[in-house]
C-alpha cells in the first residue's frame, strides 16, 4: 500500500491519495493514478514502482520541468523513496509513503496549560493593577480624585490587553494555538518587573545617592520588552532559537543605541539632564552622612569638571 | 530689537519691570549766564542740539539698524557718553555689528569705541568732531549733594521721533538697590537711552538708563560721577582694550564684589515652623513671604515660604542678563499625606532648577550636580539634609558659574523645610563659601 500526498506550501498535507498496489503514475493527465492541477507538471511526470530489491522508487517520465527533492536544485531522473522529504514536480509539493511508514511517537498535551492555572494568572494581574494603584496613591499629594487611579489603570489593562492579543493571533497563525494564558503571563511578568526596577531605581537614587539605575531606566525597559518579546517568541516554537535571540538582542541593542543618541542630543540642547531628583521619606536613606567638609570637598572637584566642559566648548567654538 | 528691555534685573520691585532705556542731552553750557529766574526748557534746549547724538548699531554687512539710542559730546575733541546697552552688540561681535552717529543736524559718521563701565551700563565713544560744544558735569552732582526736587531736564531722540527734552525732578538715589542710580520723575522712552539730564543751568546730573514698566514717570539715571570716572580712565589709557575680554573682567569684578558685601553683611536667623534658615541683611534684597493657607480647595499639606531676591540683574548683553542672588525657604509640614506623598511633594518642591540669565547653548556650559545627605551626628540642633548643588561655567567668562544649591531636611518624615541659594555669576570659592554658610544656618529647635 502506498500514500501519495501532495503538501502545501507550508508542507501540511493538502490532500493523500491511497494507492492499492505497489505501482502509480502521478501527472495531470487523467488516466494517472494521482491527478496533480499543476501547469508546470506534465501530463506523465512520474512513476512510482518497487525495483528488484522491493525499495520504492520514483521515476521521471522525461517531464520538461524535471523533478527535484525539496529544498534541492539537482534534478533527479530516478530516486529510492523513503518517505522523509518531499519531492517536487513543477510548483507542487509530493509525500510518497508506504503502509509501513513509522509515524513520530504521541506527544503531550502542552504542559503549561497544566501548571499556568487561570487562577495564577488572575493573581498576577491583581498584583500588577494593586501595584499600580499604589504607585499612584503614594505620589498623589494633591486632591484625591479617581480618574487618577481609573486612567493608568485603564491604559496598561488596554496596552497590555492588545500585546497579549496580537501575540495570541500570531501564535495562533503560525503555531495553532493562540497560547492565550501563556501570553499574558509574559506580559504581566515583564510589567510588574519593569515597575519593581523602577521602585528599585529610585530607592538606589535617593537611598545610596547613586543614581546610575534612574539614569539608565530607559535601557533597562528595552532589555525587559526584549526579553518579554523573546518568550512570547518561543511560546510559538521553540524552533530556530538562536535565530530569534539573535534578532531580538539585535533590534534591542539598535533601540537602545538610538534612544542613547537621542538622550545626549537632547542633552546637549538643554545642558541638563531631564530626569528629575527624587526623593523619598528619610527612613530610606541607607548610606552614612556625609560631614560637610567631605560634602564640599566633593563639590570643590566639581569645579574641575566645569572648567573641562568650558575649555572644550571654547576649543569647539569657531575662533572669533 | 527694542533697546529698552535691557536693564531687566536691578532693581528690586514685586511687578518685575522691564526697564525702558532713555537717553537725554542737556542744552546749557557753562557760559550761560545765570538770570534772576530759573530758565525754563526752551532755554535748556537752546543750546543742546549740536551736543546731542544718536547712535545706532548697524549690522556691518546690510547696513540696516538694528536698535538705537543717545548720546552726548563731553569733550571739544569728540568724546561722547552714551549707555553700554547702546554699544552692546559692538563690544561683543565687533565683526557683525558698527555704530554709527547722527547729529542733530543731520550729519552722520562712523563711531569708535574707547572704553565701557558694564556695572554701571556706560560707554565713551569718539567721534570725528572737532571744537565741538560739549556737556559738563554738574559738580553737585559729582559730590552727590543736588538737592532732592532739583529740577531736571533729560533729552535725547525717544523712538526716533526726533530730540526732545523732557521735564523732571531729582529724587535722590533708589533705596535698597546694590547700584547707585538717580530716581528720575519724568517720562523716558526707548531711545533716549544715553542721553544727558541737565541742571537748569545745563549741567550732567545723570545719564538716562531706564525706566520702571508698570510705574508711572519712575526713571532711572545714571550718576554723573560715574561718566566723568569713565572719562578720566579712558584719557589716562591711550590704548583701546580688548573689550570684549574687558567686559569679562568687569562683571568677575563687579561680581566678586557683590558676593564679598554680601559675605559681609553676613546671614541672619529665620524662624520657620520649628528650623532656622540663613536670610541675608543686606538691604538690596526684596524679600516676599508666602503661604498655602488660604488656598481653595485646602491643601494636603501647609507651607509657608519666603524668599528674597537681590535683583543685581547686570545686563551684559540683549539676550543674557545676570548677577542675581535668590535665597529661599519653604517650610512644609503635612496635614494630611503620608510620608511618602510628603517626600514626593519635597522632590517637586527642590528640583534644582538652575535658571540661566541667557540662553544655554550661547553661554553656558552643561550642567553638573553633586547630591548627597550631610549632616553630623554630634549637633542635635543639626538636622541631617539632603543637599544637592548644581552648577554650569560660563563659556566667556573664566571663573565665573551660576550656582544653586538646596537642602531639604531629613530629620522628620513629616514635616521640613526647604532651602534654596540661587547665585548667578559667582566665583567658585565665593559660591562654595556663601554655601557653606547657609547650610550651617539650617537649624531645628526641638
Amino acid at each position: 500500500m502506498i500514500w501519495v500526498e501532495i503538501l502545501s506550501r507550508h508542507r501540511d498535507v493538502v490532500s493523500r491519495v491511497r494507492i492499492a498496489g505497489d505501482e502509480a503514475t502521478i501527472g495531470r493527465g487523467y488516466d494517472n493514478d494521482v491527478i496533480v492541477d499543476d501547469p508546470y507538471v506534465a501530463a506523465h511526470h512520474l512513476l512510482i514502482l518497487r525495483d528488484e530489491a522491493g525499495q520504492l522508487v520514483a521515476k521521471d517520465l522525461g517531464s520538461v520541468n524535471g523533478t527535484f527533492l525539496d529544498g534541492s536544485k539537482s534534478r533527479i531522473t530516478q530516486l529510492a523513496i523513503d518517505g522523509g522529504k518531499p519531492l517536487r514536480i513543477g510548483q507542487t509539493l509530493l509525500r510518497i509513503r508506504t503502509g509501513d511508514y513509522a509515524v513520530e511517537s504521541e506527544r503531550k498535551v502542552l504542559a503549561e496549560r497544566g501548571t499556568l492555572s487561570t487562577v495564577m494568572v488572575a493573581a498576577m494581574t491583581v498584583i500588577v493593577l494593586a501595584f499600580i494603584v499604589l504607585r499612584v496613591w503614594l505620589a498623589q499629594t494633591g486632591e484625591p480624585r479617581l480618574s487618577h487611579y481609573m486612567t493608568p489603570l485603564l491604559t496598561m489593562t488596554g496596552v497590555v490587553l492588545v500585546w497579549v492579543g496580537i501575540w495570541a493571533l500570531v501564535s495562533r497563525l503560525l503555531a495553532g494555538r493562540s497560547q492565550f494564558l501563556h501570553n499574558l503571563m509574559i506580559a504581566l511578568v515583564a510589567v510588574l518587573v519593569s515597575l519593581l526596577y523602577n521602585e528599585l531605581a529610585k530607592y538606589s537614587a535617593f537611598g545610596l545617592t547613586w543614581r546610575v539605575p534612574v539614569d539608565y531606566e530607559y535601557a533597562a525597559t528595552w532589555l525587559v520588552l526584549a526579553a518579554a518579546c523573546f518568550l512570547h517568541l518561543r511560546a510559538i516554537s521553540a524552533r530556530g532559537i538562536w535565530l530569534k535571540g539573535t534578532i531580538v538582542g539585535a533590534l534591542t541593542v539598535l533601540a537602545i543605541g538610538v534612544q542613547t543618541l537621542q538622550r545626549s542630543e537632547a542633552f546637549s540642547d538643554l545642558g541638563r539632564r531631564t530626569t528629575a531628583r527624587l526623593l523619598l521619606p528619610p527612613a530610606f536613606r541607607t548610606v552614612p552622612l556625609r560631614t560637610p567638609d567631605a560634602f564640599f570637598a566633593n563639590v570643590a572637584g566639581l569645579k574641575a569638571s566645569l572648567d573641562a566642559d568650558r575649555r572644550q566648548v571654547k576649543h569647539s567654538e569657531r575662533p572669533r | 530689537m527694542d533697546c529698552g528691555d535691557v536693564l531687566a534685573a536691578w532693581f528690586a520691585i514685586l511687578m518685575r519691570g522691564l526697564w525702558l532705556l532713555v537717553s537725554v542731552a542737556i542744552g546749557c553750557a557753562a557760559a550761560y549766564a545765570a538770570p534772576a529766574q530759573i530758565p525754563g526748557a526752551e532755554a535748556v534746549y537752546a543750546t543742546a542740539p549740536p551736543r546731542l547724538l544718536q547712535i545706532r548699531t548697524l549690522v556691518a554687512g546690510a547696513g540696516q539698524q538694528t536698535s538705537y539710542g543717545s548720546a552726548f559730546l563731553v569733550s571739544a575733541d569728540g568724546l561722547a557718553i552714551t549707555n553700554y546697552h547702546v554699544v552692546s552688540q559692538v563690544v561683543l561681535e565687533p565683526k557683525t555689528y558698527r555704530l554709527e552717529y547722527t547729529a542733530a543736524d543731520g550729519t552722520h559718521g562712523e563711531v569708535h569705541l574707547l572704553g565701557v563701565d558694564l556695572p554701571d551700563d556706560l560707554a565713551i565713544v569718539r567721534i570725528d568732531k572737532h571744537d565741538a560744544p560739549f556737556f559738563t558735569f554738574d559738580p553737585a552732582a559729582i559730590h552727590g549733594d543736588v538737592p532732592k526736587g532739583e529740577r531736571l531736564y533729560a533729552m535725547g531722540n525717544p523712538l526716533e521721533l526726533g530730540f526732545t527734552i523732557v521735564e523732571g525732578t531729582y529724587n535722590g538715589l533708589v533705596e535698597h538697590s546694590y547700584i547707585d542710580r538717580i530716581h528720575f520723575t519724568g517720562a523716558l522712552n526707548p531711545g533716549m537711552s544715553g542721553g544727558p539730564a541737565v541742571t537748569p543751568d545745563g549741567a550732567v546730573v545723570g545719564i538716562n538708563v531706564a525706566t520702571r514698566r508698570g510705574g508711572q514717570l519712575v526713571s532711572f539715571l545714571v550718576p554723573a560721577r560715574f561718566a566723568e570716572a569713565l572719562l578720566r580712565r579712558v584719557r589716562e589709557v591711550k590704548e583701546t582694550p580688548d573689550l570684549r575680554a574687558e567686559i569679562g573682567r568687569q562683571i568677575a569684578a563687579t561680581r566678586k564684589s557683590l558676593y564679598r558685601s554680601l559675605r559681609e553683611q553676613g546671614f541672619r536667623s529665620v524662624a520657620l515652623g520649628p528650623y532656622r534658615g540663613a536670610e541675608t541683611d543686606a538691604p538690596w534684597f526684596n524679600c516676599w513671604a508666602q503661604t498655602n493657607a488660604g488656598v481653595a480647595p485646602k491643601p494636603r499639606f501647609a507651607m509657608n515660604s519666603t524668599s528674597c531676591n537681590s535683583e543685581t540683574s547686570l545686563f551684559v548683553a540683549s539676550d543674557l542678563n545676570t548677577g542675581n542672588i535668590q535665597i529661599s525657604h519653604s517650610y512644609v509640614s503635612s496635614t494630611e499625606l503620608n510620608e511618602f506623598q510628603f517626600a514626593t511633594y519635597l522632590a517637586q518642591l527642590s528640583q534644582p532648577r538652575l535658571v540661566g540669565g541667557g540662553p544655554y547653548r550661547k553661554w553656558y556650559t552643561p550642567e553638573r550636580c553633586r547630591e548627597d545627605f550631610v549632616g553630623s551626628a554630634s549637633a542635635p540642633d543639626r538636622p541631617s539634609l539632603r543637599v544637592l548643588w548644581c552648577a554650569q561655567a560660563y563659556r566667556e567668562f573664566d571663573d565665573l558659574y551660576d550656582v544653586v544649591l538646596v537642602a531639604v531636611t531629613q530629620d522628620n518624615g513629616s514635616e521640613a523645610l526647604v532651602s534654596r541659594l540661587s547665585m548667578q555669576a559667582v566665583g567658585y570659592d565665593d559660591a562654595m563659601d556663601i554655601g557653606r554658610r547657609f547650610l550651617d544656618a539650617v537649624r531645628v529647635g526641638k
